[in-house]
């Protein structure tokens, strides 16, 4: 059973409530509806050594029932979050999860190395699951060894804990979690977007495919690598609102990341937040 | 900026398939820049995300989108009747700079003067309005901007020039070359691509309206993005770094 507020990594957080890599910017453009350190921890978007520009347009598309986007990482480069950032998350107090991710795994490592000591940082969470490119993401997150050696290198070069990003698009996501733990993960996040296409102007896109369904998906993930692992699990995946939250905690999650509610109500976050500090209040645990 | 609850007051058809909504606030609506947007919740069933439409009129309890039915989301949209309630989120974005001169022009295509509406009626005077569209029985879209300097075409030829507005504006051009003139446009990309080539001989200042496909409408998610000629930042985000942007800085 959990407590509250809640300890991650030796470090006492606000509150388990993240917002999911890629749904918040770089943290600063919320400020205009809400604080950011309304956040336990704040993700950052998937960040890479050099800048990458991403894929072209068409990059969303309404399914109707959720949505596929095709982003395919853009970001300015690790370094320029640091220098731009860093102060910012300071002054909020809130420490923040970089999510990296590379090309190849080299570039992974050379992520890890080029954090050095970072007081706002933390931990890592690498993206070994994004759908969206076509090297590294969700094809290095499919193969156990390659998680493992991504993981060691990253261990061999920072101080600062390691959280692993799985896709359950792999046949046995137990395998490839118990890989990560061996090699030194610090920590899970389950799940990334599913993979999924689209055609448009005679294009196909690939894409990753989110929304409120994810979480009968997440939490299948997160129960049976929960059973198998003695690592903290964050948990992502369709969660809309403070019910959801509840039941990723439940299942055993750590800390939960809400992402596509965002774009629904802008305000869920601070809505999840509310809805939990009331539930612990009246002297709920998970 | 805000997410606001509403409640429909009026959602009619102007014209087939184009629609004006009228939504009440509670309370004040913040102030919106002309070219600033906001990103409705449309309730039904087979809509997911919000859908991004500019401010067309802002009054102080009560905001209007213009649109036209494109696609699931403004189909269902339209269906939306008067008393029902949604949420709005505005303003969003950076909308048009206005700045002291001469002489302004307003260039509209088709559904594009619901993107100038709020811009042409903050500019009160010295306005030359150019509105291209299909056909004659789309004019009733101008809505009470006939009290300007108008320039209208057709693509059919049904009501003034016959041919596209940048073809009629091309007429105009040499007009302008000693003017202090600042020009607006909101029109499909298409049209900014010909305007560019028209504006290449005096090289004019021009801010245009910019769409995209959005999620989140706020900067958060990366969806929107364009392609400018920016060194630093080329890729920008048309929700947050727009969606106005100047016609010379993309990368048409």
């Amino acid at each position: 059973m959990g407590t509250f507020p809640l300890e991650l990594f030796g470090k006492k957080l606000r509150n388990p409530v993240m917002n999911a890599s890629g749904t918040l910017g770089y943290g600063k453009e919320i400020e205009r509806l809400w604080k950011i350190s309304t956040l336990g921890a704040f993700v950052t978007k998937g960040l890479s050594v050099f800048p990458h520009k991403g894929n072209p347009q068409p990059r969303i598309l309404d399914l109707g029932f959720g949505m596929l986007n095709s982003i395919g990482l853009q970001n300015f480069g690790i370094k320029r979050f640091l220098e731009e950032y860093t102060e910012f998350f300071i002054r909020r107090k809130t420490p923040v999860i970089l999510n990296i991710f590379g090309f190849t795994e080299d570039e992974y490592v050379e992520c890890g190395r080029l954090i050095g000591e970072n007081p706002a940082v933390l931990a890592l969470e690498a993206n070994l699951s994004c759908p969206n490119v076509k090297q590294g993401g969700i094809i290095f997150g499919k193969d156990p060894k390659i998680v493992g050696r991504i993981v060691r290198g990253l261990k061999s070069v920072t101080k600062i804990p390691v959280l692993v990003k799985l896709s359950s698009e792999v046949t046995d996501i137990v395998e490839i979690a118990y890989a990560a733990y061996e090699a030194g993960a610090d920590g899970l996040t389950l799940i990334n977007t599913l993979p999924g296409m689209w055609k448009e102007r005679d294009t196909l896109v690939r894409g990753g495919i989110s929304g409120p369904f994810l979480k009968f998906l997440a939490l299948k993930a997160i129960y049976d690598c929960k059973r198998s692992l003695p690592i903290p699990i964050v948990g992502a995946g369709g969660i809309m609102n403070v019910k959801d939250a509840i039941l990723f905690l439940e299942a055993g999650c750590s800390a939960i990341q809400v992402g596509t509610a965002t774009f629904l109500d802008p305000l869920a976050i601070p809505k999840i937040v509310k809805g939990l500090k009331a539930y612990f209040k009246r002297g709920q645990k998970w | 900026m805000k997410d606001m609850e509403v409640t429909v007051i009026e959602n009619r058809e102007v014209i087939k398939d184009h629609f004006l909504l009228k939504a009440k606030v509670k309370g004040r609506i913040p102030a919106f820049r002309p070219g600033q947007f906001v990103m409705v919740k449309i309730q039904g069933p087979q809509v997911f995300l919000r859908r991004p439409f500019t401010a067309y009129e802002c009054e102080k309890d009560t905001i209007s989108i213009l649109y036209k039915v494109k696609g699931v989301g403004t189909r269902v949209l339209s269906k939306m009747k008067r008393g029902e309630k949604t949420f709005i989120l505005g303003p969003c974005g950076r909308g048009f700079s206005i700045t002291e001169r001469e002489l302004y022009v307003v260039i509209a295509g088709g559904i594009g003067v619901a993107g100038v509406n709020l811009l042409i009626k903050s500019l009160k005077k010295n306005v030359w309005i150019f509105f291209g569209t299909s056909s004659s029985s789309n004019l009733s879209l101008l809505g009470n901007l006939t009290n300007y300097d108008l320039f209208i075409s057709t693509l059919d030829g049904t009501y003034g020039k016959k041919g596209d507005v940048i073809s009629l504006f091309r007429e105009k051009i040499d007009d302008l070359k000693n003017k202090d003139v600042e020009i607006f446009a909101c029109g499909p990309k298409e049209m900014y691509k010909s305007l560019k080539d028209a504006l290449l001989k005096y090289r004019l200042p021009c801010q245009v309206l910019y769409e995209e496909r959005m999620a989140c409408g706020m900067g958060l998610c990366f969806g929107c993005v364009v392609e400018t000629l920016d060194p630093k930042d080329p890729i920008k985000r048309v929700c947050y770094e727009g969606p106005v942007f100047s016609l010379w800085e993309l990368s048409l």
